[in-house]
């Protein structure tokens, strides 16, 4: 049996506003888990709980009820988090930084002496193909630009696990394609990779399981082979919704 | 130790790289440069005057620099989802907090040496006006070495800061700080008079105690906001300690007429001491109960 990297037993999470009233049951009682070195994608529309089901296993939002655990550990401990990257879904970069100071900043945050640092700092910029503006403020750079800085900084403390969210949000389409090779590179090389997308295409090129997410809930799991011939046509029949097409309807009218 | 010092340098970076920072900074050396000089009446106390504003301008500048530079910092760190970023790493918050304090502070000390040394600068400018006064009967020239030596900070560390950012691409607000820092220790270094830096330094010391405080109470109380409960406790009590921790020791020193015993710095600092270690366990008690969404 493969070891889990990742395990969710029963999670739930219900947000709540300032005056403590539940506003959003952003996840129910969701299980799932992902094993040593696969790449598992966790798929759903927009307000699925994507997003919060990553924030629980990194350790950032505690459930309100289920366990979590990374690493067999409790997502909060350092030894769990010590061997995970992390890519959010928007590019959470300080402004004032250049390119360079951040994955610096991060490399530091992994604890990497200030010389492998600054060479782990050097071959990062490489690969994303950024060497050039390593020494400007990232506050200055297009999406595309921060997304590839923020790609770099989760790789920097060679993790075992890697988090994507929405990898390739805001990327051109020959980014979106070297994010994927590189997806598939690092997972040939035995790492751990949770992803999430509402991009079909995307995870049926990088991912060898699903899980698709609505409202919180889990409506189907399994290998891309597993769930028929066209992944799109089956998300559309477990999440989609003619409500989602009013809009049509109005225009017309 | 790696972690906390990647943390407590960007947070100092950080602070210096606000606009909001060098405006709080110019403006502090412009009232401790011009208030003295622009007094009708000197009553043949410039030197006291200099030392007074230079005091002033600290106290009220340097207790807005320290509240907002760390309020906004963990504000931005939690709005924007860079804690995100930091927190998914192997850092516990209780090290992310200490190390946002930590580089807050040094970002206090930055711009209270700038301040400091302008200050020193303007005493000593201040006594020597007074002689160049007093042997021309010109009482013109009073202030004029004082005005040169702190002007030329003010003026000086922007507009190399702008030459720096026109040609090399060197960040503005940055290097201002950093000419600011230069140019001023350069005066200072000047002037040298180690007694006058020996007694001023205790008044220096006694306004940055309460500024740890604030730094540590605006800290709780950025992290801390949607606990309704903590957010009237902790504005309650910075209110009430601020008062006490920092208005007390400043008069006293300023009715001594600037001979400040070494023995109330100490005393000072156990005064602060527990309100800032308060303030730091409060922060990190609500800082590990929220979520990081």
């Amino acid at each position: 049996m493969s070891e889990n990297v990742i395990e969710l037993n029963s999670v739930s999470k219900t947000f709540r506003d300032f005056w403590l009233r539940p506003t959003v049951a952003a996840v129910d009682a969701l299980s799932m888990s992902v094993r040593k070195g696969e790449v598992f994608g966790l798929l759903g529309p927009n307000g699925s709980g994507k997003s919060t089901t990553i924030k629980m296993i990194l350790g950032l939002i505690s459930p309100n009820a289920g366990e979590v655990r990374l690493f067999s550990m409790p997502p909060q401990s350092s030894a769990a988090r010590a061997k995970l990257g992390y890519l959010p879904e928007l590019s959470y970069l300080h402004p004032f930084l250049t390119a360079s100071e951040t994955i610096r900043y991060y490399a530091g945050l992994c604890g990497l002496s200030r010389r492998e640092a600054k060479r782990r700092a050097g071959e990062l910029m490489e690969m994303v193909g950024l060497s050039d503006v390593a020494n400007r403020a990232v506050g200055g750079f297009s999406k595309g630009m921060a997304r590839r800085v923020a790609l770099a900084a989760s790789l920097v403390g060679k993790p075992q696990l890697l988090i994507l969210d929405e990898p390739t949000s805001g990327l051109d389409p020959v980014s979106t394609k070297e994010v994927k090779t590189l997806i598939k590179a690092l997972a040939a090389g035995g790492m751990t990779i949770l992803t999430t997308s509402h991009l079909l295409a995307d995870a049926e090129d990088v991912c060898d399981r699903v899980m698709i997410l609505n409202r919180g809930k889990c409506v189907a799991e399994g290998a891309i082979g597993e769930l028929g011939a066209s992944l799109e046509d089956f998300f559309l029949a477990k999440v989609g919704d003619v409500r989602d097409f009013k809009l049509a309807g109005f225009l017309k009218g | 130790m790696r972690r906390w010092f990647a943390i407590a340098k960007a947070t100092t970076l950080e602070i210096l790289s606000e606009p909001l920072s060098l405006l709080l900074l110019l403006s502090a050396l412009t009232l401790a440069v011009l208030a003295p000089a622009l007094h009708y009446h000197q009553f043949g106390e410039s030197t006291r005057m200099a030392r007074e504003a230079g005091l002033s301008a600290l106290f009220t500048f340097g207790t807005v620099f320290a509240v907002a530079g760390i309020f906004r910092s963990f504000r931005r760190e939690l709005e924007t989802g860079t804690a995100q970023m930091a927190m998914a790493h192997s850092v516990s918050r209780g090290v992310f907090f200490f190390a946002k304090f930590s580089g807050a502070l040094a970002a206090y000390a930055v711009f209270a040496v700038i301040l400091a040394n302008v200050s020193f600068v303007m005493v000593c400018g201040a006594a020597v006006g007074g002689e160049i006064a007093r042997r021309s009967g010109d009482i013109a020239r009073l202030w004029a070495p004082a005005l040169a030596a702190g002007l030329a900070v003010v003026v000086l560390a922007p507009a190399v800061a702008a030459a720096l950012n026109r040609f090399w691409r060197v960040r503005f607000v940055l290097s201002a700080f950093a000419a600011a820092f230069s140019i001023s220790s350069a005066g200072m270094a000047w002037f040298m008079d180690f007694p006058l830096a020996a007694r001023l330094s205790g008044a220096w010391l006694v306004l940055a105690f309460p500024a740890a405080f604030h730094i540590a109470a605006a800290s709780a109380f950025a992290v801390g906001m949607r606990q309704s409960f903590a957010v009237a406790a902790t504005a309650l009590t910075m209110t009430l300690s601020s008062c006490a921790v920092g208005n007390y020791y400043l008069a006293d020193f300023l009715s001594k007429g600037g001979a400040v015993p070494w023995m109330y710095v100490a005393e000072a600092l156990l005064a602060s001491l527990p309100a800032v270690a308060a303030f730091v366990v409060l922060g990190v008690h609500l800082f590990e109960r929220r979520d990081i969404a």
